[in-house]
C-alpha cells in the first residue's frame, strides 16, 4: 500500500504561499456568480407553483344556500375537495353543547387542520352562524369522505349521538365537525375561510371584507 | 401525393410570391406610441370585449389579466364580461365554431396572439391590423357586402363601419395580364393593365380599365369619408384597440424588457469581475 | 483492506480511498490535462457549445411539465407556459434562444476547424464524433420544431418528411412509417415529441462525451496548428502546454460573461429577432387545409434547404460536366489499377444518372441527394484537406480567400433560402452551391498549392 502513494492522486508537496489577489478575486467570482446563479433560479423554481390556471381553478365558489332544507346538507366542490353546508336544526345545536368529555379536542386547540378565528367565537358551533356549518368533508386520519350526518340512534357507530361517521376506518364526528375520543382520527374536521355575502349566499374560498 | 407535393408546393409559392408582391398594398403605420399607455390600452380592451369577443375568441387570455393594464375585478365584472363568465375565466368566445365556419365560411380565428401572427420581415403585426380595420369598403359583389383592402375578399363584416362613418373606396391595380392581340397579330399577348375601381358609399363600382406603356406592378388605394371627423376618432379607436391586442399578445413583454435591463447590468459586472479574475491567473503564463 | 491508498484529506480522501475514478477524472481531463497556451476567441465556441446543451437541457425539462404533446392541445400548452406559468415566458425564451445560439455557436466552431486544422491527423475521430453531433443537433432541432404546432411547424413537417416520398420504390412507405399516418398529425406529434425529449438528448450526451474524451486523448490543437507535444519537458509535459484547470476554466468563465451577455440580450430585447428565431407564422395554430404563403425552414437549415431548390434539371446538366472534371482531376491523381477503377466506375455511373434518359434519377431526388451530401460532406475533411500544414496561418494568404468564397456561398445559400424562390435567385443559389461543392471536392487541389509559410517549432503566444 506504501508504494501506491506515489502514485495516488492529490497534492503530495505542500501548497504554494497563497496569493492574496487571486484569492480575492476567486472568492468575488464566487458572490458574482453565485447571485446569478440565484437570478437564474428564482423564476425556475417559482414555475413549479400553481400556475394561474390552477389558481383559477382554486378560485372561490359560491353557493346558494337558501334551497338548502333544515337537517339538510349540500356538498360542493372546492380546490378539488368535497366542502359541506349543513343547515343545522336546532336539535343538532342542542346536542353539541352535550358534555365534552366525549370529543378528543372540544375546544380545537390541535393546529393541525388551520381553523379560522371568525368561526371559534363559539368552540362548540364552529360556524360564523350557528345553523348554518361549513366544513371540508375529508376525514382528519388518512382521506375518505364520511357519510352522514346521522340522527341518534340511525348509526351503531354513533350509538345516541348526532354525527358523520367515516367507513374507512370508523372515525366519527358530531355535527360541528368535532372528533369523538378513541378514534383513529385524532383532529377535528378543517373548515374552510368563507364569509356570507348575503343570508341567502355564501362564498367558500374568500374571507375578506369588501370594502 | 408522392414527392410532387413538394414541387408543386415549391412552384405554388412562386406564384403566390409574385402574385402577393404586385397585390401588396401599403400599409398605415400604427402610432406605437400608446403601446404602454394604460388609458388606451383600457379603451382598447372595452372596444375588444363590446366588438370582437362576439365571434373571435382569445382563448388564452383570461378576464383577471387585465388587472395588469390597471383594471380591477369590479370593473372586469361590470364593464366588460357580458354573460355569466368568472373574472377567473378564459376570454373564449361565445359562437359555435361550426355554426362560424358555416355562417361566415371559416371559423373567425382566435386573437390571443394575433399580433405576433401577422408579424413578418416586411410588415408589423400591429401595422397589418390597423390598416385591415380601417381598410373596409362597401362592396355589392361581396356576400358580407364589405370588402377590405388589405385582405381581399375577408370574411369578416366591417364591424365598425357605423363608428367610421360612410366612405368612398377608390382603388387602382397595375398588373401583367394576358391581352388578346389586335387583328392578325397572333395569340393574346402580355401587357401591363392598370384597373381603377371606385366604389361609392353603397358599395356600388365604377371600373375603368387601361392599358399601360411603361410603369410597375402594385396596388394603390384610397379612401374619402364623408365625416372626416368621426373617421379621426375612429382612427384613435383602432390605435387603442391594436395596442391593447399587441398588450394580448405578448402580456409579460413589458417585465421580460424591464427584467432585461437589470439582468444585463449584472452580466457587465460579471465580465468585468471576469476580466479581473483571467488577468490574475495568467499573468502566472509566460 | 481495500481501500486505495491517496493524499486527499477529508471527506475527499475518503472518496478517493473508494472511487479514485472521481479524482483521476479530474486530473486526467482538468488538471493535469495541458492544453497549449496559446487558445485566441476561436477557442471559446466548445465550452460556449457546452454552456448552451446544459441550457437547452435545464429549460427543456421545466417547459416538459406543462407542455401537452396533444394535436389539440400542443399550441395552446405553449401559450399557457407563456401566460400562466411562473416564470414561463423566461422558460420559453430560454429554449428557443437557445437552439438559435446553438447553431450560431456550432457553426463557429467548426469554422474554428477549418481554420486551424483541427480535424487533422490524429483528431479526425474527433471531428467524425463531431459530425456526428451535428447531425443529431439537426435532427433534435427537426424533432422540436413540430412541438409548437404552428403552421410553421406543420407545414415546414410536412415538406421535410415528404422529401423522404421522393426515394424510388420506398418513398411513400417510409414517409408513412416516419409520420405514423398518412399526414402529418398526431401520431406524429407524440412520436417527434418522444424523440425530441429522451432519444435524440441521450445519444447527443453519450456523443458530447465521446468528442471530449477523444479529444483529451490525442490532446488540443492550437491556432499555430503544431503539436505541443513534441517539445516536453523533463517530466514530460508539454512546454507549451498548460493545465485545463485553473488557467482555462478561468478563461472561459470570463468569456461565458461575454456569451451571455449576447444569449441574454437576445432573450430580453429580441426573441423574436424580426422573425428570424421566432416565426410570426408560428403563431397561428397549424391547419392542414391552408398552406402558408412563405413556408421557410429555421435559419440554421436554409443553406442546405437552398442547395435542394438549386437542384433544377438544367443545374444537373453543369453538375454532370463538374464530376466529370472532377473524374478526370482524380483519375490523374491516384495511382494503381484498383483507385482508378473505383473513380472511374463512380463518375461514370454519377454521371449517367445525371444526364441519361430513362436512367437518371429526376432533379428533386437529385436535389435531396446534393443536400444530403451538403451536410456529410464536412466529414470528409480531415482526407481532402491535404494542405502540408495545418493552420491558415501558415498557408499561402489566398487559400483564406478562398474560406472566404466558402463562407460567403455559405451565407448566401443561407439567405436565400428564407425566401421564396425567383429565377434570379435560383441562379445566384446554384452558382454558390457549385461554389460550395467545388471548396470541397476541389481541396485536395488547391490545399496543395502555393507557397507555405514555415511552421515554428513553438507557439506563438504573448504573455498578458
Amino acid at each position: 500500500m506504501t508504494a501506491s502513494l506515489q502514485t495516488a492522486g492529490g497534492p503530495v508537496a505542500p501548497a504554494a504561499a497563497v496569493d492574496p489577489e487571486r484569492r480575492n478575486a476567486v472568492i468575488t467570482a464566487c458572490v458574482v456568480g453565485g447571485v446569478g446563479c440565484v437570478g437564474v433560479a428564482v423564476p425556475i423554481v417559482a414555475s413549479f407553483g400553481p400556475s394561474e390556471r390552477e389558481k383559477a381553478a382554486g378560485g372561490p365558489v359560491d353557493v346558494d344556500i337558501s334551497s338548502i332544507a333544515p337537517g339538510q346538507m349540500q356538498v360542493v366542490e372546492w380546490r378539488g375537495k368535497p366542502v359541506w353546508v349543513l343547515h343545522r336544526t336546532p336539535a343538532m345545536i342542542a346536542s353539541l353543547k352535550r358534555d365534552e368529555t366525549l370529543l378528543a379536542d372540544p375546544l380545537t386547540k390541535r393546529a393541525a387542520y388551520p381553523t379560522p378565528a371568525y368561526v371559534m367565537k363559539d368552540p362548540s358551533l364552529r360556524s360564523i352562524k350557528p345553523d348554518y356549518f361549513v366544513a371540508i368533508g375529508i376525514c382528519t386520519h388518512l382521506g375518505c369522505s364520511p357519510s352522514g350526518p346521522f340522527a341518534p340512534a340511525e348509526n351503531p357507530q354513533l350509538g345516541d349521538q348526532w354525527g358523520f361517521v367515516c367507513p374507512c376506518h370508523g372515525s366519527t364526528f358530531d355535527v360541528a365537525g368535532r372528533v369523538f375520543k378513541n378514534k383513529p382520527a385524532s383532529d377535528n374536521l378543517e373548515v374552510p375561510p368563507y364569509k356570507f355575502v348575503t343570508d341567502a349566499l355564501i362564498v367558500i374560498g374568500d374571507d375578506k371584507k369588501s370594502t | 401525393m408522392r414527392g410532387t407535393s413538394f414541387r408543386w408546393v415549391a412552384a405554388a409559392m412562386g406564384v403566390i410570391w409574385v402574385g402577393v408582391n404586385a397585390q401588396e398594398p401599403r400599409l398605415d403605420e400604427w402610432p406605437s406610441g400608446r403601446a404602454t399607455d394604460m388609458a388606451a390600452l383600457q379603451s382598447g380592451a372595452r372596444t375588444f370585449a363590446n366588438y370582437c369577443l362576439n365571434c373571435h375568441g382569445a382563448s388564452l387570455m383570461r378576464w383577471n389579466r387585465l388587472g395588469d393594464i390597471g383594471l380591477d375585478e369590479k370593473q372586469i365584472k361590470a364593464s366588460l364580461i357580458f354573460g355569466n363568465q368568472r373574472v377567473t375565466d378564459l376570454m373564449t368566445v361565445a359562437m359555435n365554431p361550426h355554426d362560424a365556419k358555416t355562417w361566415f365560411g371559416k371559423a373567425p380565428p382566435d386573437l390571443s396572439v394575433i399580433v405576433r401572427a401577422r408579424n413578418t420581415v416586411e410588415h408589423s403585426g400591429t401595422d397589418y391590423i390597423y390598416t385591415l380595420l380601417r381598410g373596409f369598403y362597401r362592396d355589392r359583389s361581396t356576400q358580407t357586402g364589405w370588402n377590405n383592402v388589405v385582405y381581399p375578399n375577408i370574411s369578416m363584416p366591417d364591424i365598425f363601419w357605423e363608428r367610421q362613418g360612410p366612405r368612398e373606396a377608390t382603388l387602382t391595380r397595375t398588373e401583367y395580364q394576358d391581352v388578346p392581340a389586335s387583328i392578325g397579330k397572333g395569340g393574346p399577348e402580355q401587357r401591363l393593365v392598370q384597373t381603377v375601381s371606385q366604389f361609392d358609399a353603397n358599395g356600388v363600382a365604377v371600373v375603368n380599365r387601361t392599358e399601360l406603356d411603361h410603369g410597375e406592378p402594385g396596388f394603390a388605394y384610397g379612401f374619402k369619408s364623408a365625416d372626416a371627423a368621426a373617421a379621426k376618432a375612429f382612427d384613435a379607436q383602432v390605435a387603442d384597440l391594436v395596442a391593447y391586442l399587441n398588450w394580448m399578445s405578448e402580456p409579460t413583454a413589458q417585465t421580460r424588457r424591464r427584467i432585461g435591463v437589470w439582468a444585463i447590468a449584472f452580466l457587465v459586472v460579471f465580465v468585468g469581475v471576469g476580466r479581473w479574475l483571467n488577468a490574475v491567473f495568467w499573468r502566472d503564463v509566460h | 483492506m481495500g481501500l486505495h491508498a491517496t493524499n486527499y484529506k477529508g471527506l475527499l480522501g475518503w472518496i478517493d480511498a473508494r472511487m479514485p475514478s472521481l479524482m483521476t477524472a479530474f486530473r486526467t481531463h482538468m488538471s493535469e490535462y495541458y492544453a497549449p497556451k496559446n487558445f485566441n476567441i476561436w477557442y471559446f465556441f466548445g465550452s460556449f457549445a457546452l454552456m448552451v446543451l446544459v441550457i437547452q437541457f435545464v429549460s427543456g425539462i421545466l417547459l416538459a411539465m406543462h407542455y401537452k404533446p396533444d394535436s389539440n392541445q400542443a399550441f395552446w400548452s405553449v401559450e399557457f407556459i407563456m401566460r400562466e406559468v411562473n416564470g414561463g415566458w423566461f422558460i420559453r425564451y430560454m429554449h428557443s434562444t437557445g437552439a438559435s445560439f446553438f447553431f450560431i455557436v456550432v457553426y463557429l466552431h467548426m469554422l474554428r476547424g477549418m481554420l486551424y486544422g483541427s480535424y487533422r491527423k490524429p483528431r479526425e475521430l474527433v471531428w467524425i464524433v463531431g459530425c456526428l453531433i451535428f447531425l443529431a443537433l439537426m435532427a433534435e432541432s427537426f424533432f422540436g420544431y413540430l412541438l409548437p404546432w404552428g403552421q410553421m411547424s406543420f407545414w415546414g413537417a410536412q415538406v421535410i418528411i415528404n422529401l423522404f416520398s421522393s426515394i424510388p420504390k420506398i418513398g411513400d412507405v417510409l414517409s408513412t412509417w416516419i409520420r405514423g399516418d398518412f399526414v402529418v398529425g398526431d401520431a406524429t406529434l407524440n412520436r417527434f415529441f418522444s424523440l425530441h425529449i429522451i432519444a435524440v438528448p441521450l445519444a447527443l450526451l453519450v456523443l458530447v462525451v465521446a468528442h471530449i474524451f477523444a479529444l483529451h486523448d490525442v490532446g488540443s490543437n492550437n491556432p499555430d496548428g503544431i503539436e505541443i507535444k513534441d517539445q516536453t519537458d523533463a517530466n514530460g509535459r508539454p512546454l507549451d502546454g498548460i493545465p485545463f484547470h485553473p488557467y482555462y476554466t478561468v478563461h472561459d468563465l470570463y468569456g461565458l460573461g461575454f456569451f451571455f451577455l449576447a444569449y441574454c440580450a437576445v432573450l430580453f430585447f429580441a426573441p423574436e429577432m424580426g422573425g428570424v428565431f421566432l416565426e410570426g407564422n408560428n403563431f397561428i395554430p397549424a391547419d392542414p387545409f391552408q398552406t402558408p404563403q412563405h413556408i421557410a425552414p429555421l435559419w440554421y437549415f436554409t443553406p442546405y434547404y437552398s442547395i435542394l431548390r438549386a437542384t433544377t434539371s438544367e443545374f444537373l446538366l453543369w453538375l454532370a460536366l463538374g464530376t466529370l472534371f472532377l473524374g478526370v482531376l482524380a483519375y490523374l491523381r491516384v495511382r494503381g489499377w484498383w483507385p482508378r477503377l473505383t473513380v472511374s466506375a463512380v463518375t461514370f455511373v454519377a454521371f449517367v444518372l445525371m444526364t441519361v434518359p430513362q436512367v437518371r434519377l429526376d432533379p428533386k431526388l437529385w436535389g435531396v441527394i446534393l443536400m444530403g451530401l451538403s451536410v456529410m460532406v464536412f466529414a470528409l475533411l480531415p482526407w481532402i484537406d491535404q494542405s502540408p500544414v495545418k493552420s491558415m496561418r501558415y498557408r499561402p494568404r489566398w487559400h483564406m480567400a478562398v474560406v472566404g468564397v466558402f463562407i460567403v456561398a455559405f451565407v448566401v445559400l443561407g439567405y436565400l433560402g428564407m425566401n421564396p424562390p425567383t429565377p434570379a435567385t435560383t441562379l445566384v443559389a446554384q452558382l454558390c452551391a457549385a461554389c460550395y461543392f467545388g471548396f470541397f471536392f476541389l481541396m485536395p487541389w488547391w490545399s496543395r498549392m502555393g507557397t507555405f509559410k514555415p511552421v515554428p517549432t513553438r507557439v506563438k503566444f504573448a504573455a498578458h
